[in-house]
């Protein structure tokens, strides 16, 4: 009977149970969605890792088959592929990072469409999203321009390979553009003989065809090309380093030799992962605080309103336990429904969408959301919170005689703990402070739950707003104070000093160059970096750490970003022992002072320093303010980047994160709503008898109402006073930790937000509480006064 | 005829505050088994306070309280939950019904806590409820309402049937046609006590105690009760 009981009950007090139930739903869904988005992330990543062969080690620097026959004699090898890799142009002006293999076993295509690899055909096989982005269909001809050699190619296969999962053209660009670049495969055989032979004949300086042919009469092209890579796929993970140090030692001519985890695909996808996780922990955190503590609110508004039913049951000889029990089954029950669809939606809705949205940035197959056993863990324990709740309410009833229980409950009063407002201060307060004061600090533990609900509330609508602004001011800081050009022409890497004098005198001398480089700590471990080498002027500016811009750098030294700096511990006057990829000889560079760069961890320096240091200078970019709106093509130029497309893929990014931060504030507006709502009628229930005391003395229902608001006021106030920093503190800590290593961006939060925040966590509260001061005019002074008698 | 109920010295007291409120102060009293006992007193005498103590929803400072033999001020809170399912009937002012549950569902409830329940509809048709046996409390009028928490009362067959106001919120003739319910109950020999305001109550009783500043102010056995309908109201 209990059970129809429980069940009747339910339906009675539907709209409290909804409550409940979305609570419950909504905390169980925040967090099993994001973690099956995170799961999934890296599930999908792991399986396509492994299944289609992701490579080792990367060796890099000119290649040739006798240093893949001396890789393939190093012990723990499994196998290994030779990789020429250049940026072509297609007919139509796009850019294509075009490789040419022999074999296709280590990072394998996944086909999407088309055919797999075969190293007798002759075709093309096309970066999937480019294809798609370009229309380009299986069957179609591509031309593809690269170094002189023209070459059209049936489109063979749509692929996806482990090593593309993200890809820009360039480091300055962040959101890939898979219209204008993506990337191609090729058999080495469609490489025409008459280039190599024409690389050939350059680099034995014979200008003659026929002199060549007299020198070398055997000439086989296929062992001339220069291949630019190889990959490496070692027979067990932990032996990595081991390979890594026999090829440095054996192959000569290896530049630099990456780890898989080095990529710029790997790193920022792993790095989009592990952002997640903590936004996971924070958000999912955050809102199921809220929602248990929602939870909370609701269930003992249930219990202490079943209180004279508590106290029949017990007349009628039922049993602590048994009422606990019957009691604890409304919670259990609902919440357990509410996890599973919590659990479904988040898994579906949430893990779902998101990842779809993360398989348009980056390019991976079967992307599928993956349920974190941790979800399931969350959901016993919010169900076991549930019931310790109502258990704990349900106790503190039970513990009463049941005399005592069948009577309204008027809350006690210690009048030494009221002392405190007889004095001083307190004595000039009007009526309705005074009370509310007092009421305040019988019911502390009502008080504290409502400040913690709207402090939750304020903080997560802080922290969304927040966020949005603090990426606009990354965008201004990056692409209007640090990038001070309006293009940037990557030059190409053989360019001769003749040629490069042509662009300069066209476009100006502002120039940079990066440089991959390798820092040895004094325990002589190795760890990769970059060096920015500026001629750039005032092109490319740099900013201290409070984002002001500072005068030119000095040419005595290196410049250290604050992120790298506090991560390895250096400090000005520190010296870096370092050497460039591809050159043995180490440099030792006093750290002259630090600079903040929002995207890229490194170190900088002049020109004028790195010449000092007996090293030349080979820009590989120049900039320019002039305008190239209308140009396609510049000769020895392999891109033409403008400013303002490197903003708008920015600006693409925050888009997506605006659709999540709006989830964010509606979710964070409504727990807010309905703590505030659940406390509100708690302590309306509580103060009804009051109330009602208060109507037949003859207090309007107008007075009675702002007595009734008066304090709901005051928690907002000072919840939003102890909601906002803490909003701007979980932003920056957010910023701070969250984001990947290579960027350094805290909490840039305008004076708008606040506002927008402060209002908006008073006008919820305001008007939960307008509605809820609606009851006051209903109070019926016999029954309420009779209650109580 | 023997006593049943015995009170010895039995005292409640209340702390409020820094203040100690006896509202029992050294009650003594017996009643026997069946009888129709009428607890009289002016508000604050303690009459709910004893009714409670016979209940068992509260506990005595001091003295005992024999039901039978068993002296119930001694029982722990165990003890007080089984004494409540399978002795006693309570029978509220106002009512107490549960609000979700059918007028038999509410009735069939103390299945659940008591095997010694009588059959629901015999019950339910004995105090003239059967045709509403499945509707809700709400759409019950008043005194049918405390019909059904009579129904429910005797439904476990108790030895006492312990009454608080019983007709305080029903109209004259409606009390008069639960007050001889309740009669009916005493006749069948279950010991019924009421806790009322209403003294013309005292003319049916068989006996009427007067309770004052939390003692025994009377106790009077009525050798000559009145019959319900000859009482005026």
């Amino acid at each position: 009977m209990l059970k129809r009981k429980m069940f009747r009950d339910i339906r009675k007090n539907l709209s409290q149970f909804i409550t409940i139930f979305l609570m419950v739903m909504i905390g169980v869904m925040a967090y099993s969605g994001i973690k099956a988005y995170m799961g999934g992330m890296q599930k999908t990543a792991d399986k396509f890792y492994s299944e289609n062969n992701l490579f080792d080690l990367n060796v890099m620097g000119l290649l040739n088959h006798d240093d893949l026959d001396i890789i393939k004699d190093i012990d723990n090898f499994n196998d290994a592929e030779l990789k020429l890799s250049v940026n072509a142009i297609t007919d139509n002006e796009k850019t294509l990072l075009l490789n040419f293999i022999e074999s296709n076993n280590i990072s394998k295509f996944y086909v999407v469409s088309g055919e797999g690899f075969d190293f007798d055909k002759s075709g093309i096989w096309l970066d999937d999203f480019y294809c798609e982005e370009n229309n380009i269909n299986i069957g179609d001809v591509v031309l593809v321009k690269y170094d002189g050699m023209e070459l059209h190619e049936k489109v063979l296969g749509r692929i996806n390979v482990p090593d593309h999962l993200y890809d820009v053209r360039d480091s300055s660009e962040l959101y890939p553009d898979r219209k204008e670049f993506g990337f191609a495969y090729m058999s080495t055989n469609e490489i025409t003989k008459d280039y190599i032979k024409s690389l050939v004949m350059k680099q034995l300086d014979i200008s003659d065809e026929k002199i060549f042919d007299m020198y070398m009469p055997d000439f086989d092209y296929k062992e001339y090309i220069p291949f630019s890579s190889i990959m490496v796929d070692v027979d067990d993970l932990s032996n990595t380093d081991n390979v890594k140090n026999s090829i440095e030692d054996k192959v000569k001519n290896a530049k630099a030799i990456i780890n898989a985890s080095d990529t710029v695909s790997y790193v920022t996808y792993q790095g989009e992962i592990d952002e997640g996780k903590t936004y996971v922990g924070v958000f999912s955190g955050i809102f199921l605080f809220i929602a248990m503590l929602s939870v909370i609110t609701t269930m003992t508004r249930v219990v202490k309103n079943q209180r004279v039913q508590i106290g029949t049951l017990k007349a009628l000889g039922f049993s602590n336990s048994k009422i606990l029990f019957h009691y604890i089954g409304y919670g259990f029950w609902i919440s357990i429904f509410a996890c599973i669809v919590g659990l479904l939606l988040g898994y579906y809705a949430i893990g779902n969408t998101f990842i779809r949205t993360e398989m348009a940035f980056f390019e991976i197959p079967n992307g599928a959301p993956f349920m974190d056993v941790s979800s399931y863990y969350v959901s016993v324990i919010v169900v076991l919170i549930v019931g310790i709740i109502t258990y704990i309410t349900g106790r503190s009833i039970l513990s009463e005689n049941p005399a005592e229980t069948l009577r309204n409950k008027i809350p006690s009063v210690k009048g030494s703990a009221l002392n405190i407002t007889k004095n001083g201060f307190f004595n000039k307060l009007s009526f309705s402070s005074k009370w509310n004061v007092r009421d305040i600090l019988r019911n502390k533990m009502r008080t504290i739950m409502g400040i913690a609900g709207v402090v939750g509330c304020a903080m997560l609508i802080v922290c969304a707003l927040g966020m949005l602004d603090s990426m606009n001011f990354f965008v201004k800081l990056q692409f209007e104070d640090l990038y001070n050009f309006d293009y940037k022409l990557s030059v190409k890497e053989d360019i001769s000093d003749k040629e490069l004098q042509v662009l300069y005198d066209k476009y100006g001398n502002y120039s940079s160059q990066s440089l991959g480089i390798e820092i040895k700590d004094e325990n002589g471990k190795r760890e990769a970096n970059n060096i920015f080498v500026t001629d750039a002027s005032d092109y490319v500016r740099f900013v201290d750490n409070k984002n002001k811009i500072k005068s030119m750098p000095d040419d005595n030294g290196v410049y250290v970003t604050y992120k790298l700096a506090s991560n390895k511990g250096y400090e000005i006057g520190d010296e870096i022992e370092w050497h460039i990829y591809g050159d043995n000889k180490y440099y030792t560079s006093r750290i002259i002072g630090f600079n903040k760069d929002p995207q890229n961890q490194n170190i900088s320096m002049t020109r004028a320093y790195l010449e000092s240091l007996g090293i030349d200078y080979k820009p590989d970019s120049i900039y320019t303010n002039m305008d190239l709106s209308d140009v396609k093509e510049i000769q020895n130029v392999l891109t033409i980047q403008n400013i303002d497309n490197l903003k708008e893929g920015m600006n693409g990014m925050l888009s997506m994160m605006k659709t999540m931060l709006v989830l964010i504030i509606g979710i964070a507006v409504l727990l807010g709503g309905i703590i505030i709502y659940n406390l509100g009628i708690l302590s309306y229930s509580e103060k009804q008898y009051q109330f009602a005391t208060l109507k037949v003395l003859g207090f309007k229902d107008k007075q009675i109402k702002n007595i009734f608001i008066k304090q709901n006021n005051w928690i907002a106030i000072v919840s939003i006073i102890i909601g906002l920093p803490l909003g701007y503190y979980l932003t920056d800590w957010l910023f701070k930790t969250a984001i990947e290593e290579h960027y350094d961006f805290g909490a840039n939060i305008t004076l708008r937000t606040y506002v927008l925040a402060a209002i908006g966590t008073f006008i919820v509260s305001y008007l939960v509480s307008k509605f809820l001061s609606r009851k006051i005019k209903k109070i019926d002074m016999v029954s309420s006064l009779k209650g109580n008698e | 005829m023997k006593n049943f109920i015995e009170l010895k010295n039995v005292k409640k007291t209340y702390n409020i505050g820094d203040q100690k409120y006896n509202a029992l102060d050294g009650i003594d009293l017996s009643i026997a088994q069946g009888e129709f006992v009428v607890i009289l007193g002016p508000s604050g005498a303690g009459k709910s306070t004893l009714l409670n103590l016979l209940g068992g929803m509260d506990k005595a400072t001091s003295g005992s309280i024999f039901i039978g033999e068993n002296d119930i001020a001694k029982y722990n809170d165990k003890e007080l939950t089984r004494y409540r399912a399978n002795d006693v009937g309570f029978i509220f002012q106002f009512y107490n019904i549960m609000p979700t549950l059918t007028v038999l569902e509410n009735i069939n409830l103390i299945k659940d806590v008591t095997n010694t329940s009588k059959d629901a509809k015999e019950v339910l048709k004995g105090v003239g409820l059967l045709k509403h046996a499945d509707k809700f409390p709400q759409e019950l009028s008043g005194g049918e309402q405390q019909r059904v928490s009579i129904a429910r009362a005797i439904m476990k067959n108790p030895k006492v049937l312990l009454c608080d106001e019983p007709t305080g919120a029903l109209d004259s003739k409606t009390g008069a046609q639960v007050l001889k319910l309740l009669r009916e109950q005493s006749d069948c020999d279950t010991t019924v006590i009421i806790v009322t305001h209403n003294a013309l109550i005292a003319d049916i009783a068989d006996r009427v105690i007067r309770v004052k500043n939390g003692k025994v102010e009377s106790n009077i056995v009525n050798d000559h009760p009145k019959n319900i309908d000859e009482v005026k109201w």
